[in-house]
């Protein structure tokens, strides 16, 4: 176990991550200039709507890989206390507000923003790891 | 679950970056398991316990006892 492998862990999913990032405007980019507004839902149309979801779930495994590839079991604890954090938030925003809606006449919230809360929600976990055990994650 | 780790680091004068590096965990870890705010996995606890020559329960103290 060396700082060094910690590091290149780090490293490699900073770049990963950087690359999904990019690769998910230029997907957007494509899917909103060849997809018109009301077009049909033909394979052609999910395929293109499907190429940013492929990136959000290429970021999730970056994320997952991270937290296998972690040599430092106490900076893994912090991670992944962010994350139940976040999927806490998120799992209850999604239940609270789908039963708003079922119940009322209310703005339905669009699944595509599920994964942005989530994210929220680790930066909620951070702050809670701050409060609770005084570190907010790898500073380093 | 206590431990004696500050008081064995500073009887080496060592600082925490340089237990650290010996562990090859980060500071934050160190700091983390001196203050009594984690308690590190068995492996981690035999290699600290072995890092200053010492047996775990001459390092760590069971709050029981």
């Amino acid at each position: 176990m060396t700082m060094t492998k910690k590091s290149t862990a780090k490293a490699r999913y900073l770049r990963t991550h950087i690359i999904l990032s990019i690769a998910y405007v230029v997907s957007v980019a494509l899917a909103s200039a060849f997809v018109p507004d009301d077009a049909r839902p033909s394979p052609l149309v999910i395929g293109f709507a499907l190429l940013p979801g492929a990136m959000i779930l290429g970021w999730i495994w970056n994320m997952g890989r991270y937290l296998i590839e972690m040599e430092d079991e106490y900076l893994r604890l912090l991670e992944i206390r962010k994350a139940l954090v976040a999927t806490a938030i998120t799992l209850g925003i999604a239940g609270g507000w789908g039963l708003v809606e079922l119940f009322a006449q209310v703005p339905r919230l669009p699944v595509f923003f599920i994964f942005p809360i989530w994210c929220v929600g680790l930066a909620v976990g951070q702050l809670v790891n701050r409060l609770t055990i005084n570190s907010g994650g790898d500073r380093a | 679950m206590k431990n004696r780790l500050k008081v064995l680091r500073a009887e080496r004068s060592w600082s925490q970056q340089a237990l650290a590096d010996q562990l090859g965990v980060s500071r934050q870890s160190v700091n983390a398991i001196e203050t009594g705010r984690y308690d590190p996995s068995l492996p981690l606890a035999f290699q600290i316990a072995e890092v200053f020559g010492l047996a775990i329960e001459e390092i760590f103290i069971h709050e029981k006892d």
